[in-house]
């Protein structure tokens, strides 16, 4: 009687405070991976600046495949990979710099990850060494006891997110028709995500032929918003 | 139970093998191997050494295992390329595999020039090339892959390609790239995003220490109709890329760019004389 007496007092505390440390995990995450989180994200059009600038992409359906492409074949997928690796226990934070420095595509896209990853460090870890953008959200999640995906997620879905914002704010794209683009790109976020957390170096390959050149051209481009 | 004899498909194997070395200012062969169906022809020219591989198989298919091997001592610079385009076909018992590798010692410079990889339906290639800098050499690599033969009215729906190309500087990576092809990408071609309806696409980089500052030079090149290129560089790496509806501009465009980047005739296997200016 006593034992379960004990239990009684115990075990509803037990599970508040799991259920509350839970709740406060995720709201941190939300929270770090938010547009309003100032890292300056909303800078960065990763070369869909030059797609809309050349009328490649010119519409909501253009966006969505756009969007896809690079969630499913291009950079969201690795950086994805990245920030993954960057998680796991043990990781070499340092060794993956190196390796993710040798798999930048272009110039800009080294400058973005890097002033990204300068910015969310000083508002999470600020002492840490410099890390770029994705290893910089692994080594700050590391602690957060959540499902692997959906930190990969949520992530992704910034990528995403920040991606529909230039379109919005560039294509005649409405925002409920941008919301509706993100909406729609839940699935192939959830599935990247999934893919992504079981990856390893190994699974690190990209074939976004197109969004390269376009970020690479996004260089030369005569009149830009963006600074990538 | 009587089991029936597994019948073993011939497959092919080369692997061919080539070194150069300074003596007296001079870069002289010091390593020369060839086995299977690989061999390697060093033809007569003036200046850096220059070394022909030659996949006489004809072509690839599942099991097939090729390999490339170049060793350039310190403040070498040589070139090597291949006899033809290679040619990935129907392979639907595996992948075919092509290693490519390569030392180059201090301050040497290797140009890795392979014509065209042509991928046939239903063919599936896994391909490495792992290039390793000694500090302060360098490397410029121009590859080329082409869906199919366009003027015969090929385009192949469920071609795989798996193409890893790995660059480090006294032992650390300085560029990777690792491009897959199967058929979900093929089945998207148009997208702007991925093939944006090209059937060839290249890449050329220059990696070592400097490298970056070749970027202007390269961007005032002229680009060949309908072909879309680009180039970028920072940090020890000149990169471009190009996508293009057919193989023979695309070879125009890289033809430039590397003629640009060596400052030296290309390899006459290239056929290119006096059409790269």
């Amino acid at each position: 009687m006593a034992m379960a007496a004990r239990w009684d007092m115990t075990t509803p505390r037990t599970g508040f405070r799991m259920v509350r440390d839970a709740i406060a995990a995720r709201l941190r995450l939300v929270q770090i991976l938010s547009p309003a989180f100032p890292i300056g994200a909303f800078a960065h059009s990763q070369g869909l600046e030059t797609a809309i600038a050349d009328g490649r992409v010119a519409d909501a359906g253009d966006l969505q495949d756009w969007i896809a492409a690079v969630l499913t074949h291009g950079s969201a997928r690795t950086d994805a990979i990245f920030l993954s690796m960057a998680r796991r226990p043990g990781a070499d934070l340092a060794a993956l710099a190196d390796l993710f420095d040798a798999w930048l595509p272009s110039a800009e896209r080294a400058i973005e990850t890097a002033e990204l990853g300068r910015a969310f460090q000083s508002l999470t870890r600020p002492k840490d060494p410099a890390l770029p953008y994705p290893l910089a959200v692994g080594a700050a999640t590391q602690d957060m006891d959540l499902p692997e995906e959906e930190v990969l997620a949520l992530f992704l879905q910034a990528v995403a997110a920040q991606l529909v914002s230039v379109a919005v704010r560039f294509l005649p794209l409405g925002q409920t028709e941008g919301q509706r683009v993100l909406a729609a790109l839940a699935p192939v976020i959830a599935e990247t995500a999934q893919a992504a957390a079981a990856a390893g170096e190994a699974d690190l390959w990209s074939f976004t032929p197109g969004a390269d050149l376009a970020a690479m051209a996004h260089e030369t481009l005569e009149t830009r918003i963006f600074r990538t | 139970m009587i089991q029936e004899p597994v019948l073993a498909l011939e497959r092919s194997r080369g692997l061919a093998r080539v070194g150069f070395a300074l003596r007296d200012g001079r870069a002289v062969l010091t390593d020369l191997a060839q086995a299977g169906s690989a061999k390697v022809l060093l033809p007569n020219v003036a200046g850096a050494p220059e070394a022909v591989f030659l996949n006489t198989s004809g072509g690839l298919t599942s099991g097939d295992r090729l390999g490339y091997s170049m060793r350039l001592g310190d403040g070498v610079t040589a070139t090597a390329t291949t006899q033809t385009a290679e040619r990935a076909y129907l392979a639907r018992d595996g992948a075919a595999r092509i290693e490519v590798v390569a030392q180059v010692g201090a301050g040497g410079r290797l140009v890795w020039l392979p014509q065209e990889t042509i991928l046939f339906e239903d063919s599936r290639l896994d391909r490495q090339t792992e290039i390793a800098l000694a500090p302060g050499a360098s490397v410029v690599l121009a590859e080329s892959v082409v869906l199919g033969r366009r003027a015969m009215g090929e385009a192949p729906r469920r071609a795989r390609l798996f193409d890893r190309r790995h660059v480090t500087l006294a032992g650390r990576p300085l560029w990777i790239e690792a491009q897959r092809l199967d058929a979900g990408v093929l089945a998207m071609g148009d997208r702007p995003a991925l093939l944006a309806g090209n059937v060839a696409f290249a890449v050329v980089a220059f990696c070592g220490a400097g490298a970056e500052a070749a970027v202007d030079a390269l961007r005032a090149l002229p680009v060949p109709p309908g072909v879309q290129a680009a180039v970028t560089g920072w940090n020890g790496r000149c990169i471009a890329r190009a996508l293009a509806p057919d193989g023979w501009p695309l070879k125009q465009w890289l033809g430039r760019i590397a003629a640009r980047l060596t400052v030296a005739p290309l390899p006459r296997t290239w056929q290119m004389q006096g059409l790269t200016t």
